[in-house]
């Protein structure tokens, strides 16, 4: 009994595994980005009427240096640069998988809004993810957005003219940037199949009211933060995401919204990466237009 | 790779619901001390194969008297990450047949976690019925069939949400192989049959789109009396 207790203290005290590392789901494997002659797997399909002319596609890079520890993450801005300073901007922050390759065919659809670059559009490989330096962790996220906020803003863009988008795991760092602004508030909210937090995705699969603490250490609350926004809010989720669900997660953050204005999009058959599709790309894109015209 | 990683998560995230083989079958005899090892869990597909999941637990356990036994388990693998995770339970003898081939074994019991991390701290009342038939005359092999439940104590969830989960059952079948000092467990479970599991990301061996199956090996050892 004596060494059974020995064990039991050493595995208790020798305890560090956690699941955070799993949590992050990127690609490293490529060397460069292809954009439009990327041939891996891509989470829509769009058609060649919403192609950006490669005079419209900018890569870039920045430094983020969340305490100290400085990594160059890759981002890449549609539309033409010199808008940055008088008109909107859309900052798109991506899902949970590979690189900025696999959302490829989202940003375009993003530069579609109102028309063929009507709105500049930016969105970043979070560091971890594709070309972007580093390993991915909650915090290094929203200093690898907020880079790219520090980015827009030398480039002339202000508060107002801001519209961060998050889809999936993206709308951790646009809840938290609008909730918590550091170098710019957006003046708009939009998520798409958000998730409210990790105690969620705990009690979604366990049925039970178990702590999300038992399995990471994020923090990620947008069930919370969104508490905090003031600014208006699109929701916009599908009825048949299996996983991230609407009921549980996406209702949970859009009901603890008390901002000056909110609209929600419940999309009947839209999965969890196929909103757009299902919704139909004119309807989608209209939707957006109109809450970035509100 | 993104599906193995998330296989792997969610996989974890039902352990604690379904993480040991039935722990008292047929109370021990006044007196008598064993040991166990426990390794199963939910059963997922996995490159087209039903497997369990390589949760391990170990347990002791004593015969307080002929009709009770003492039972203590700690959970290794959710040691490993950081949750300390015990079970203590009381198999009683409900009832057994003048024959002594076929009883009902009450177990009542308690799962106690609590994560080194954030100090969560949950508990979970367990409630179990076990009947045993030895079948064999002259050997000890018992094959065995139950109804458990752990009892969800919290009525809110996370953001204020209403926990309508008030029970956590499962449905157990199992045989035990018995040796003089040795005996093998292999037992099946239906986890959580009320508790709708598909569509998911994990591929679980889901009857209905409900629970899951789990599957549990286990050897235990005598060491003394």
């Amino acid at each position: 009994m004596r060494n059974l207790i020995i064990i039991a203290f050493l595995l208790v005290f020798s305890s560090c595994l956690r699941l955070d590392s799993f949590l992050y789901n990127p690609d490293t494997s490529i060397e460069a980005y292809g954009y439009d002659s990327y041939e891996g797997e891509v989470e829509i399909e769009v058609g060649p009427e919403y192609t950006i002319a490669d005079s419209m596609i900018h890569p870039l890079t920045f430094q983020s240096d969340p305490s100290g520890d400085d990594k160059k993450i890759h981002a890449v801005y549609l539309g033409n640069i010199a808008d940055i300073a008088t008109d909107t901007i859309i900052l798109y922050c991506h899902g949970n998988r590979d690189h900025l390759d696999f959302y490829w065919p989202r940003i375009k659809l993003l530069a579609n809004v109102g028309g063929k670059n009507r709105y500049g559009v930016l969105a970043m490989d979070y560091r971890g993810f594709g070309l972007s330096e580093g390993p991915a962790t909650e915090e290094g996220m929203y200093e690898d957005v907020d880079a790219c906020m520090l980015w827009l803003k030398q480039m002339g863009l202000t508060d107002d003219r801001l519209v961060i988008y998050g889809f999936s795991l993206g709308s951790a760092p646009a809840t938290e940037l609008t909730a918590n602004p550091r170098t710019l508030q957006p003046s708009k909210l939009m998520l798409e199949s958000c998730f409210a937090s990790d105690d969620v995705f705990v009690e979604d699969a366990s049925g039970l009211s178990l702590p999300g603490s038992y399995f990471t250490s994020l923090q990620i609350n947008n069930g919370d933060e969104i508490k905090k926004v003031e600014e208006p809010f699109f929701w916009i989720h599908g009825v048949d995401d299996s996983f991230i669900r609407m009921d549980t997660h996406g209702e949970t953050v859009f009901g603890n919204y008390r901002g000056s204005y909110s609209e929600a999009h419940r999309i009947e058959g839209g999965e969890h990466g196929d909103v757009p599709t299902v919704m139909g790309y004119p309807e989608y894109l209209n939707a957006v237009y109109k809450f970035i015209l509100r | 790779m993104a599906t193995i990683r998330s296989f792997i998560l969610y996989s974890l995230i039902l352990f604690f619901a379904s993480c040991n083989a039935t722990r008292v079958i047929k109370p021990l005899e006044k007196g008598e001390k064993q040991l166990s090892a426990g390794l199963g869990g939910p059963g997922i597909i996995y490159a087209g194969a039903p497997i369990p999941m390589p949760l391990t637990s170990v347990n002791y356990a004593q015969g307080v008297d002929s009709n009770v036994t003492l039972s203590v388990g700690m959970h290794t693998t959710s040691l490993a990450f950081g949750v300390l995770q015990s079970d203590v339970s009381l198999g009683i003898r409900a009832y057994q047949s003048k024959s002594e081939r076929f009883g009902l074994t009450a177990t009542p019991g308690i799962h106690v976690l609590y994560d080194l991390y954030e100090n969560n701290f949950r508990t979970y009342p367990q409630l179990e019925a076990t009947t045993w038939w030895q079948y064999s005359e002259s050997k000890q092999h018992l094959l065995y069939g139950g109804l458990g439940t752990w009892i969800e104590l919290f009525k809110q969830k996370a953001h204020g949400q209403v926990q309508t989960n008030e029970l956590m059952p499962w449905i157990t079948v199992g045989h035990q192989f018995n040796l003089e000092r040795w005996s093998y467990l292999t037992e099946f479970k239906y986890l959580g049959f009320q508790h709708k599991t598909a569509p998911s990301v994990v591929d679980f061996v889901s009857p209905g789109g409900n629970g899951t199956i789990g599957f549990y090996f286990g050897v235990s050892r005598t060491i003394g009396k």
